[in-house]
């Protein structure tokens, strides 16, 4: 039989419908790239510029690299997450707070286990509790929706509320730097704490490994066994799941949990990895740009890689823009962002309509 | 419906490869780029400022800072990269935007928060070659609590006490109801010390000028919880400005980034009040409601700059890595020789501007010196001793607000 | 005044939805438009209140001919349409969904609460000005909509299915304001697929089926004559061999079912291993939550339900699964099937398997066996959603394990063709051979007295004691279908 692993397994569409459908599709991509593109003329930059200060920031020293790497990673296990969570119909938006309370529980037990254990124990039960932290809070947000009746936008939204705010409250409270309390955060672990890099880059070669064990992990759950199967199936139709007999509930459950896991993860190599310490934004937004990535490969597991790569360059090599160019300013990413995301679901949605016309 | 989604990645893909191949071929031809290697002559400094350049307060104050350097010495060019805070700029660290001025060849890095002091060190400890100069830290400082020995690390800081206490002094000339306010920030050793030394200067100018018992003093600061208003997180600093005016303060001393004090200070002035506000930071501050300022007190951060730049440039070093830079009395205000800049507002009255000149000259020559006891914390339990004079460890780390003043001493939590 | 459609056709894409279309209402009168749901009555007057736009024929108001493209120009003539579903703004008030729709640049908010006051007493209905209109009851969302309506100088007045889901006593008032307002010289349109009703309420009655007119006729007149003109021909004789076993699959007792708007109670039933039940009964009486009930997706209020002896009131679905309940959809692709998945991918949910990973060449070869055995033209990895209904109904099937010791069925062969029923049915009897009780839910009284064994009715709330399929006559089946038992 054909091999599952191939992204789409549909029925070969009629050879009319295909090409049209490209159309659209990259036609609302061009159409970002062009927009822009045209952006920066209006400011006065030249668009091949951009591009060319966007690849040299990202990938011109090994310094950069690393950070790519490393935001790379964070933001892979977010994805891979929230593959299951889209999947299963969810939009999970507490996914900041999952990484959030995942970064407090590893810092946790950092501080409580310190100098008494092993160092590498210490870090691994510290990403251990990330993860637990994490699943606590998916599922509480799933618990929220499910029994609660609480649509999971509103209770993920609400969810990250609180859980920022117990960041800051640690921060600024029982976690204190001696002395004063600042926005910069706790005090930074010894290094002894801190992940083994490769070189002297920031990247470490212990997030790289979680995040891409996690991106596979999701690929083979999602691609070859029931539970995927079974989890697509209630994200499709809850209903006719429920009355072929899947245990919708539990499904639903497991998607929050599994998703608040690894963004729990996440949060963990924040801590360990990245920052050393416990700051009121630890999530960095990379959450939100897990839900961009996996909304724009429409859920597919399998082109999270590249968009999430793509998407890491971007943020790392847009620093550069103002160093580099006068007229752009580094939130010029967020602008490419929002438009490719735009233009995807806007082409999807054209496509859509066309094919049901 | 996924099957057109791959394609549309695959080929979004391509167009991307594409693009980054003709952008390949293009580089070297486009304008700078951080490899560039800097002309022999010229000598490149970082700067990562936490807030926006163009704020009218702090961070345009260093911005102006490297200006002004760069108009003295013409080779020296500086990197600037502003708004480097987590709410700006997500998942990125000042440590990080150090390394890429690094990257572009930066020789000199400077940080220009208190909140970079983690960053300043690891950078200063991943690249020895270069030096990292720390603005309001004090890593560097042999006597302080916290010293690191990192040779390549420099804290620089302009000694603002005085100038709190010349404002403070402003500030009790021209109350009439004996009430000043003050809209403070976040409480920390720092904010501590600016708000005891306004407090001292406002409590000796009382008794001295205005020849009236300190007891009939009424200094009170609020603290909004951080530098400028966040909706939910801080007090409002317009709210906090408006119960000071409508509860009888007459004079409101603004030591947040924001102008909330004086715009505040229109409103009630033109509700028939008499108030007036003293400014502070920047001295455009007090353009705003022009005839209500008293005054404002400001750094003038260039003059450090130049020093360090040039001495770094000279030898590879600094003769002392902890800067705690002081006015320059005899050439007052003179932007080229005084890290600490007063300005008189309109509202100040022509007495009381010969009697705060008075002031001054005092705090100058050394007649008059405020930071000797007898002075008791806030609780009650003794700073200092009869005749002892503060050092500036006691000084730097101020663990409370002082006895006769209002206000929370630390924070709540 | 005078309504006249005129050779009305409406195509949507191959449906022929009204075809040749002629009818007419006389002012004063109160004239129902019959017919199973899908015949075209509700197409044909939301072409004459401007909603949709015919392909060809005319409209005549009062012998002149008009032209109405929108609901605006249907309202300049006079001719105003109460939706099944009202068209209000839910966060406005009362008044103000009066007022808006009204002309001017201006609101006159207290002629305005007069003039509504005025129509609303004048109807006996009673209505508060200032309630939200998201705080009232269907019922009294209507009685504003027509209020509003005859504000608006409405001559001709629409109801597209107005007695579903309001009250009793809210029925009554509805069919009150209606005689008097047709008493004052309107017209009145009442479509409705409940005999009781049209019997109840109008002068006249125009029955349609598959968007043909089929008759009129003046009320009152006998309900077998309007049942015959609704579903067609005489009914279809048996055609089942006899399947029933003595044992009992499925017992009911003093059941209590909650539908949207009644309480449904079945006093007794016992279902045989092998025999087939028909549920019978204009759509919306019922069937459909007796069949859920009866499958454990919505729970008894009350009563006793036994499978195979075994108490299972109050059991979770997964328990009548277990057991051997086996439901199948009248909505395929909403409740059935999942939009977006494979055949093969349908067959590894229903695979009898505990294992984690997918098991490829156990689902390849039952996917493989159910094509063939099933006959569904697709491929294993054709989308359900790009199935003919046939094939999908098809799948359905294959899907169902087996043994199972009841199947309930909606409209187990609505939209196929003749070929794939006949196949359908044939699948299923062999089913019943083995065992099986099967309860189906069908429009078509054809195919209810061709496989039952026995027939239950269901009508105004109420579900009639099982009859015997062979003893079944068109008149009796029509009282029933009518509400009269």
């Amino acid at each position: 039989m054909a091999a599952t692993s191939q992204p789409s397994h549909a029925a070969a569409p009629s050879a009319a419908v295909l090409p049209l459908s490209l159309v659209y599709r990259v036609g609302a991509l061009v159409a970002a790239l062009a927009f822009v593109g045209l952006l920066i003329l209006v400011v006065g930059e030249s668009p091949l510029s951009v591009l060319g200060a966007l690849i040299s920031g990202a990938f011109g020293t090994a310094d950069q690299l690393g950070r790519v790497v490393n935001t790379l990673t964070v933001l892979l296990l977010c994805a891979a997450g929230l593959v299951f969570t889209f999947n299963a119909g969810l939009y999970n938006l507490g996914i900041e707070g999952q990484i959030t309370v995942g970064a407090i529980a590893t810092t946790l037990v950092l501080r409580l286990l310190g100098e008494a254990l092993p160092a590498p124990l210490v870090i691994a039960s510290g990403i251990g509790f990330g993860l637990l932290g994490g699943m606590g809070w998916g599922l509480l947000a799933g618990v929220l929706k499910v029994y609660g009746r609480v649509s999971e936008i509103f209770a993920g939204l609400g969810l990250n509320f609180v859980a920022q705010g117990l960041a800051i409250y640690l921060i600024f409270g029982p976690w204190k730097r001696p002395g004063v309390a600042s926005t910069s955060g706790t005090e930074p672990f010894p290094e002894s704490l801190w992940l083994g890099t490769f070189g002297r880059t920031e990247a470490t070669p212990v997030g790289v490994v979680l995040a891409l064990a996690a991106l596979a992990l999701t690929i083979v759950v999602m691609r070859r066994t029931y539970f995927g199967l079974r989890l697509r199936a209630v994200g499709l139709n809850l209903r006719a799941a429920h009355v072929l007999g899947i245990p919708a509930t539990r499904q639903l459950l497991a998607a929050f949990a599994l998703c608040g896991a690894l963004a729990g993860v996440g949060g963990a190599l924040q801590v360990v990895g990245n920052f050393h310490r416990l700051i009121p934004t630890i999530s960095g937004g990379l959450g939100f740009l897990g839900l961009l990535v996996v909304m724009l490969v429409n859920f597919n597991p399998w082109f999270v890689l590249p968009v999430a790569l793509f998407f890491s360059a971007l943020n790392v090599g847009s620093l550069q823009l103002p160093l580099v160019l006068r007229n752009v300013d580094s939130t010029l990413s967020g602008v490419i962002q929002g438009t490719l995301v735009l233009s995807a679901l806007i082409g999807r949605g054209l496509d859509q309509r066309r094919s049901r016309a | 419906m996924k099957l057109h989604s791959s394609l549309t990645l695959i080929s979004m893909a391509v167009v991307v490869l594409l693009l980054s191949a003709c952008t390949a071929t293009v580089t070297p031809a486009s304008p700078p780029s951080p490899q560039l290697q800097p002309a022999a002559t010229e000598f490149r400094v970082g700067m990562v400022v936490v807030g926006p350049e163009n704020d009218k307060g702090w961070n345009e104050a260093h911005v102006s800072g490297a200006k002004y350097v760069m108009e003295k010495m013409p080779n020296v060019k500086f990197d600037i990269v502003d708004k480097v805070n987590p709410g700006d700029r997500p998942n990125v660290k000042g440590a990080q935007v150090a390394d890429d001025l690094i990257a572009r060849g930066a020789k000199l890095v400077i940080f220009n928060s208190d909140d970079f002091k983690d960053d300043a060190l690891e950078i200063a400890k991943k690249h020895p070659d270069v030096m990292v100069v720390h603005v309001s830290g004090d890593y560097a400082w042999p006597e302080g609590k916290n010293y690191k020995n990192q040779p390549n690390l420099i804290n620089y800081m302009v000694k603002m006490e005085p100038g709190w206490m010349i404002a403070g002094c402003a500030a009790a000339l021209e109350t009439k109801a004996g009430r000043i306010g003050t809209v403070g920030p976040l409480i920390n050793e720092e904010t501590r010390r600016y708000a005891v030394a306004s407090y001292l200067g406002a409590r000796y100018c009382w008794e001295k000028y205005r020849q009236r018992d300190p007891k009939d003093l009424q200094f009170k600061v609020t603290w909004i919880g951080f530098w400028f208003n966040i909706p939910g997180v801080t007090l409002d600093p317009t709210k906090v400005a408006d119960d000071f005016y409508n509860g009888g303060f007459d004079v409101v001393m603004n030591a947040i980034d924001t102008p909330e004090a004086a715009v505040q200070a229109r409103k009630a002035a033109d509700a028939g009040k008499a108030v007036k506000y003293h400014h502070y930071d920047h001295p455009s501050g007090c353009e705003l409601s022009a005839d209500l300022c008293i005054g404002v007190h400001s750094y003038n951060w260039g003059l450090g700059y130049l020093n360090i730049i040039k001495q770094v440039m000279e030898s590879g070093k600094v003769s002392n890595n902890w800067i705690w830079a002081e006015a320059d009395w005899k050439n007052w205000n003179n932007p080229d020789s005084s890290a600490l800049l007063y300005t008189k507002g309109k509202a100040l009255s022509d007495e009381n501007s010969k009697l705060l000149d008075q002031f001054i000259a005092g705090l100058g020559d050394g007649s008059i010196d405020l930071w000797k006891g007898p002075l008791n914390f806030q609780d009650g339990t003794p700073f200092l001793k009869e005749g002892e004079r503060a050092t500036d460890v006691q000084i730097w780390y101020m663990p409370q607000l002082l006895e006769g003043m209002e206000g929370q001493s630390v924070p709540t939590n | 005044m005078d309504v006249e459609l005129i050779h009305i056709h409406k195509h949507f894409g191959e449906v022929h939805a009204n075809d040749d279309v002629c009818v007419r209402f006389r002012s004063g009168t109160i004239h129902g438009l019959l017919g199973e749901n899908g015949a075209g009555k509700s197409t044909l007057v939301k072409i004459l209140s401007g909603y949709i736009t015919h392909d060809s024929g005319d409209i005549a108001l009062d012998g002149k001919l008009v032209s109405i493209q929108t609901p605006t120009d249907a309202i300049r003539h006079g001719i105003g349409m109460l939706h099944q579903d009202p068209l209000d703004f839910p966060s406005l008030t009362v008044l103000e969904n009066f007022m808006a729709g009204g002309g001017g640049l201006w609101l006159h908010r207290r002629e305005a609460r007069r003039r509504l006051c005025e129509i609303a007493s004048s109807l006996n209905f009673s209505l508060d000005p200032d309630a939200h209109v998201s705080e009232l009851t269907v019922g009294e969302r209507q009685q504003l909509e027509i209020v509003r309506l005859l504000a608006l100088g409405v001559q001709v007045l629409i109801l597209d299915e107005p007695t579903t889901g309001i009250s009793a006593v809210q029925k009554e008032q509805l069919f009150a304001a209606l005689r008097q307002l047709a008493a004052d010289g309107r017209t009145i349109i009442f479509v409705s697929h409940k005999l009781e009703d049209v019997e109840a309420l109008c002068d006249e009655v125009t029955v349609m089926r598959q968007g043909r007119v089929v008759g009129s006729a003046a009320i009152p007149c006998s309900p077998a004559q309007l049942v015959e003109m609704m579903f067609g021909k005489p009914l279809a004789p048996p055609i089942k061999p006899p399947t029933a076993r003595e044992e009992i699959a499925l017992e009911l007792r003093e059941a209590l079912i909650r539908t949207n708007t009644f309480d449904l109670h079945v006093p007794h039933l016992a279902v045989r291993c092998g025999e087939v039940l028909g549920l019978a009964g204009l759509e919306g009486s019922g069937q459909q939550e007796f069949l859920a009930a009866c499958s454990g997706l919505i729970p008894l209020r009350h009563g006793s339900l036994r499978l195979n002896g075994r108490e299972m009131a109050h059991r979770p679905y997964h328990s009548f699964m277990r057991a051997g309940v086996c439901y199948l959809p009248a909505d395929r692709l909403r409740d059935g099937l999942i939009g977006g998945l494979t055949i093969r991918e349908h067959v590894a949910l229903r695979a009898p398997t505990r294992s984690f990973f997918l098991d490829e060449p156990l689902n390849a070869r039952l996917t493989m066996e159910a094509i063939r055995v099933f006959n569904i033209r697709g491929q294993p990895n054709t989308r359900v959603e790009r199935l003919s209904g046939g094939n999908q109904q098809r799948t359905q099937l294959a899907l169902m394990p087996n043994p199972l010791s009841v199947i309930c069925m909606e409209h187990p062969t609505r939209g196929l063709d003749i070929e794939s029923a006949l196949w359908i049915w044939q699948l299923l009897i062999a089913r019943c051979q083995q065992g099986t009780a099967i309860l189906f839910a069908s429009s078509d009284l054809d195919e209810i007295t061709a496989y039952s064994d026995r027939v239950l009715v269901f009508s105004g709330g109420r579900v009639s004691e099982p009859l015997d399929a062979h003893r079944l006559t068109a008149d009796v089946l029509g009282h029933m279908i009518g509400g009269k038992f």
